[in-house]
């Protein structure tokens, strides 16, 4: 939950280039050719300064990755991870922290979403007097700090009676995204043309179908953009499973590195199952970089370079 | 001056108006009933438990006025600890603004490869923080870490250190997370870049610029809105972070590396009655956050008129 707003790499071009499979590296040359930001690069020692510089920054960022790997191949090679899917560490088993962290991911999104899109359809489409400074008020709550809200969420969660739940976890987790998805469909709502919802309300629509009818049919690319920012921001969060869970088996993927290393982390013969079960919480990171990206990408791109 | 006629015409559109403002409630209501538990009540028990001495149990509470305000403003660690969290910001905002700013470009002029880069430079900021904090506290460790390993490995062995319990080694240590956390700011230069008018390269072209003049004096000029972006996320996003210090460090040796997320979740899950100094510990957070946030959005405002 430490960021405020994602911005995309643009790469959907390429990525259209992918899916073609016929003539696929005649389109890519082209596209290539395409790009104004080739131009960058003005002689051919420059090109090698920049592959040198790159290769030495990727090789300074791979090295943590690359000590949690070796580490976990430490004692007993590959065995290390093989014994983590059979047995479970301190009660855990990692596949339920996966598990875990999708289900509060489901509810993190589903809050949000409904939210995030009906202010933005209010703020962006619909004419009421302090629109501008409600949105104000909505948007000074980016910078809330998840930390200076324990003391209170702990008291709300009590009374709710919600300890111990992944709705418990995923409402406070909610909260601190809603500013930032309210900014994200008001962005976008508003470059949604207004004809179109004057056509839908000549054709007889009240708002709520043309909410529903239009504006969300419209909103898509940027919606799932928000799903799944809030996947990640739920896999990313410490803070809330670990105030709110007492539960061993609702620990989700960030919290079990603290409970694996209090389980495993001490004696050094567990120490490459450690490690190995490390590399594990990470895999869904990579299947977001290689999968989720583009609709981030996507999604944002749509919403803002229209600007 | 409000005659008949004015009156007539004028009455429709009010009319309506006022029927937007029900509607524009109605889609409100969810965010205002999400705001009103989590945000205006939170920050409404904040300020009620911090002028008191109570338990996380919250039973029998003691008003004991200013006080709790007052051994905050006289505690070193809390002045210690918010200025650290700036230091940090000031220290990943030097980062992205060159780093990231030059793997973006880097990365935008269609170098071999750059799926991979993009995983390599993205991938920590996506993985748990918890996870990432995690591993270069292993990797730092003095006798088994890699990097020590390492250097002694290859006969730097008298570079070895005891990097996470001397002061100022530790210090860096965390300083390198946050380093390391900047696929966010990759993405957002990314995506300004991809609207970047082709016609500027293209002048700076005939004009002979090469390679690093282009991105010096044309590009990073030209990227003015994305660094106050980039600056704002940084700052906002330091005084959400936790896990990079509490992971790495735990905020040691003593309380160098101590940032407000750590200092307020070390009180929270402190036994006894220190909840009334935690929440006025909070209530200060958030003015600093809220400020923050008041001045990205005057900052963010004027930026949109220059456009």
């Amino acid at each position: 939950m430490t960021t405020t707003e994602i911005l995309p790499p643009r790469e959907s071009t390429e990525l259209i280039t992918q899916v073609d499979a016929r003539g696929r590296k005649r389109r890519r040359r082209r596209i290539l050719e395409d790009n104004p930001m080739r131009m960058v690069i003005t002689r051919g020692p420059d090109r090698v300064a920049i592959y040198a510089l790159l290769i030495i920054m990727g090789v300074a960022f791979a090295f943590p990755l690359y000590a949690m790997v070796a580490k976990s191949l430490q004692g007993f090679g590959i065995q290390n991870y093989t014994s983590l899917f059979t047995e479970p560490i301190g009660g855990v088993s990692i596949l339920s922290t996966y598990v875990n962290s999708f289900i509060i991911g489901v509810f993190h999104a589903l809050l949000v979403v409904t939210v995030s899109t009906t202010a933005g359809y209010a703020l962006s489409k619909l004419r009421f007097r302090g629109r501008e400074l409600s949105f104000a008020a909505i948007i000074l709550f980016l910078a809330v700090p998840g930390t200076a809200l324990i003391v209170p969420v702990f008291h709300i969660t009590q009374q709710f009676d919600m300890f111990n739940t992944h709705i418990g976890v995923a409402l406070p987790e909610a909260a601190l995204t809603i500013p930032f998805g309210v900014l994200l469909m008001r962005n976008y709502g508003r470059n949604i043309d207004d004809a179109l919802m004057e056509a839908a309300t000549l054709d007889g629509a009240g708002h709520f179908r043309a909410f529903w009818h239009v504006f969300l049919p419209l909103s898509r690319p940027v919606v799932v953009n928000l799903i799944v920012l809030c996947f990640i921001w739920s896999l990313q969060d410490f803070l809330w499973p670990s105030m709110l869970f007492t539960n061993p088996n609702l620990t989700t993927a960030a919290q079990a590195v603290a409970s694996f290393s209090n389980v495993l982390g001490r004696s050094p013969e567990d120490f490459g199952r450690y490690n190995a079960s490390l590399v594990l919480l990470a895999i869904p990171a990579v299947l977001f970089v290689l999968f989720g990206l583009r609709f981030i990408v996507n999604g944002l791109t749509a919403g803002s370079t229209k600007d | 001056m409000t005659s008949q006629s004015p009156r007539t015409t004028a009455a429709p559109p009010r009319r309506k108006k006022r029927r937007d403002g029900w509607v524009a409630l109605v889609f409100l209501s969810p965010l205002l009933v999400m705001y009103a538990i989590y945000f205006a009540y939170s920050i409404f028990f904040l300020g009620e438990t911090s002028f008191q001495k109570v338990g996380i149990a919250m039973l029998r509470p003691v008003q004991v006025g200013f006080e709790n305000y007052r051994l905050l403003f006289t505690d070193p660690v809390f002045a210690q600890s918010i200025i650290n969290n700036l230091v940090f910001a000031a220290i990943s905002i030097v980062a992205a603004l060159s780093i990231a700013f030059f793997i973006a470009v880097a990365l935008s002029t269609g170098v071999r490869g750059r799926k991979w880069f993009y995983l390599l430079f993205l991938l920590p900021a996506l993985m748990p923080v918890s996870l990432v904090a995690t591993i270069f506290g292993s990797m730092l460790q003095e006798r088994f870490g890699i990097l020590n390993e390492t250097l002694r490995s290859i006969g730097l062995g008298a570079l070895a250190q005891s990097w996470l319990t001397t002061p100022a080694l530790a210090y860096t240590a965390v300083a390198l997370i946050f380093c390391y956390l900047i696929g966010l700011p990759i993405m957002y230069y990314t995506a300004d870049l991809s609207a970047l008018p082709t016609s500027a390269l293209e002048a700076a072209l005939l004009d002979g610029a090469g390679t690093w003049r282009i991105m010096g004096s044309i590009i990073y000029p030209m990227m003015r809105g994305t660094h106050i972006t980039v600056i704002l996320a940084l700052l906002l996003g330091s005084f959400r972070a936790l896990e990079v210090v509490l992971f790495s460090t735990g905020g040691g040796p003593g309380t160098t590396t101590e940032i407000v997320g750590t200092y307020l979740y070390g009180y929270v899950n402190s036994t006894g009655k220190t909840i009334g100094y935690a929440s006025a510990a909070s209530i200060v957070v958030l003015i600093i956050a809220l400020g923050i946030s008041l001045v990205q959005m005057y900052l963010t405002r004027t930026r949109k008129a220059d456009l």
